[in-house]
């Protein structure tokens, strides 16, 4: 069984927001001194592993920044970076969102109804519980080398995640509410929709935001074990070809993805659950 | 008679019959408490009378016919808060004329009276999130009566509150209702609570649950709280109740286990 993920309690957000540093320098300042101060971090990163590729680790294993630029360069001039990006992405969004919209939908039916819940939950865990690697050569077998191996195998992923979310969230939301809004005239579908959905989004939305990362993950493991295209192509291709440029060049490519993705996340959450922090916000 | 549970017998799975024949009477406009200790039944019987229970044997007529489902003419305020955090302090207390299909300018006409009756006027644009926590009871009373039900059934409704919010919530609950004329029954397991609120008290216990006293409280329907809490004879039931409920405690704990 897994944990599910804890959204925010509201007492966290506003302890989070009172507790702010005693007030010396003005908060934009600081945000200004906290970049520079990364970027002579990273800049030193980079100058120190320049200088000690082939002087103290050989050049074979860890490349040096001035090489990788270049094939990053390389790399975004003849198109392979747009092309294969392109590609990662595609699978990516496709498995978030039929794993997503799997799991929402059972995680729903077996949290709102008791019945259906007791049956099918046990099911779920139990597959839960399989490693999700074993199900590649499966899925290699019934999907070929093609886009849909990798959507489905990041789908299995983001599938367990998102259920687990939803599941609890929906068990979460309080049956004294239900109660209230029932007697108040609610029908059966007005309860779901009005109550238990929105009740749950909160829960729905951190198990969204945590699993696109994962997302990502699978569709690179996938390119990493069978494809001929994608960041994880490109991943293991240059490490079978001994160049580490090329490995790291990719894994450039996938950091800026990710967070690409991860601010879209944030951003969209942010605005779906406003109400939860507008309290706080304007005290 | 507005509510009536006629010799009721009730259960919860693999238990005891908690009800083995148990009836109560609300009349039409009256203020009945249900005192209790805790665990002894009260929000089983409240949850009867909402229809959100069945009887197991017994019936509940309500307005004079049989309670057939859910009971959707009585008002329902619990402890807990209950508001839709997402949704503004007007939303949710227009919640049920909205799930009843009530056209939109006379859910801004009863609201406008709603807020003004429980002091909420300014604060109907806020989120639930913003609210103290007796503003939120006010919004709550106010979404229960907003519909103008026959009836309110209130279980421990200001059970979280601190002694000094509690008093003030009291006196607006009983000129609220004078006003409206709406009856109610209201579970408590507070003795003064009680006392204040009433116009007549049943002290329950027991496992089969029964009912070990009805006071009838004499102070009338516009009282002062602060006048009554000074008489002698606030002062004489409340060491009578006292008594009683320790007696309903031995009682109900006894059986229990
Ligand atoms: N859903 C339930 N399932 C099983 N037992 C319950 C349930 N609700 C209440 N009970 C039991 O029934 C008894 C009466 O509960 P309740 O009516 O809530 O008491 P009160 O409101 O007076 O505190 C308690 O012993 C309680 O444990
Ligand atoms: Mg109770």
């Amino acid at each position: 069984m897994t944990a599910p993920v804890r959204p925010a309690s509201q007492a966290q957000l506003s302890a989070r927001r009172r507790r702010k540093a005693p007030v010396r320098i003005s908060p934009a300042r600081r945000a200004v001194e906290n970049l520079v101060i990364q970027i002579i971090l990273i800049g030193a990163f980079l100058v120190l592993w320049e200088y000690a590729s082939d002087r103290w680790v050989p050049k074979l294993m860890v490349s040096k920044p001035s090489d990788i630029g270049a094939q990053i360069w390389k790399w975004t001039l003849d198109g392979t970076f747009v092309r294969n990006l392109w590609v990662t992405v595609q699978a990516t969004a496709l498995g978030f969102l039929l794993g997503a919209a799997a799991g929402m939908v059972l995680g729903f039916l077996t949290g709102a109804w008791r019945r259906v819940g007791e049956i099918l939950q046990p099911i779920v865990t139990a597959f839960y519980t399989l490693p999700r690697l074993a199900l590649a050569p499966l899925f290699l077998l019934w999907f070929g080398l093609g886009m849909e191996f990798r959507v489905m195998f990041s789908a299995t992923i983001v599938f367990f995640l998102v259920y687990y979310n939803t599941y609890f969230g929906v068990r979460e939301v309080s049956q004294e509410l239900i109660a209230a809004v029932r007697i108040m005239g609610a029908n059966p579908l007005q309860v779901a929709l009005r109550v238990i959905v929105p009740s749950a989004l909160v829960w729905v939305a951190a198990g969204l935001k945590i699993s696109v990362p994962y997302a990502l993950v699978g569709v690179v493991v996938a390119e990493m074990l069978a494809s001929d295209e994608g960041m994880g192509f490109l991943l293991s291709r240059g490490a079978s070809q001994f160049s580490a440029a090329q490995t790291f060049a990719a894994i450039f490519g996938l950091l800026v993805v990710a967070l690409v993705v991860d601010w879209l996340i944030t951003a969209l959450t942010n605005r779906a659950l406003r109400w939860k922090t507008a309290g706080s916000m304007q005290n | 008679m507005l509510l009536d549970i006629n010799d009721v017998h009730f259960g919860y799975q693999n238990e005891v019959e908690l009800l083995q024949g148990f009836s109560l009477h609300v009349e039409q406009g009256e203020f009945v408490a249900l005192l209790g200790p805790s665990g002894c039944g009260k929000s089983t019987l409240m949850n009867l009378a909402a229809g959100l229970l069945n009887p197991l044997r017994g019936g509940v007529n309500f307005g004079g016919h049989p309670l057939h489902g859910l009971n959707r003419d009585v008002g329902y305020m619990t402890q807990g808060d209950t508001l839709l955090p997402w949704a503004t302090v007007a939303k949710n207390i227009t919640l049920p004329l909205e799930l009843r299909g009530v056209p939109k300018a006379q859910r801004e006409e009863k609201l406008d009276k709603a807020v003004r009756l429980v002091n909420l006027a300014e604060h109907r644009n806020k989120y639930p999130s913003e609210l103290s926590g007796g503003m939120k009871r006010r919004a709550l009373l106010a979404r229960s009566i907003i519909y103008d039900p026959p009836m309110l059934l209130m279980d421990e409704p200001f059970g979280a509150l601190d002694a000094q919010l509690r008093e003030v919530m009291h006196q607006e609950l009983l000129n609220t209702v004078a006003r409206t004329g709406q009856s109610v029954l209201f579970i408590t397991h507070d003795i003064s609570e009680a006392i204040l609120l009433a116009d007549r008290i049943i002290v329950l216990g027991g496992l089969p649950l029964r009912v070990l006293e009805e006071t009838e409280v004499p102070f009338g329907k516009d009282r002062k709280l602060s006048e009554v809490r000074t008489t002698k004879t606030y002062a004489d039931m409340e060491v009578h109740l006292r008594e009683l409920l320790r007696k309903a405690d031995a009682l109900t704990k006894s059986k229990q286990h």
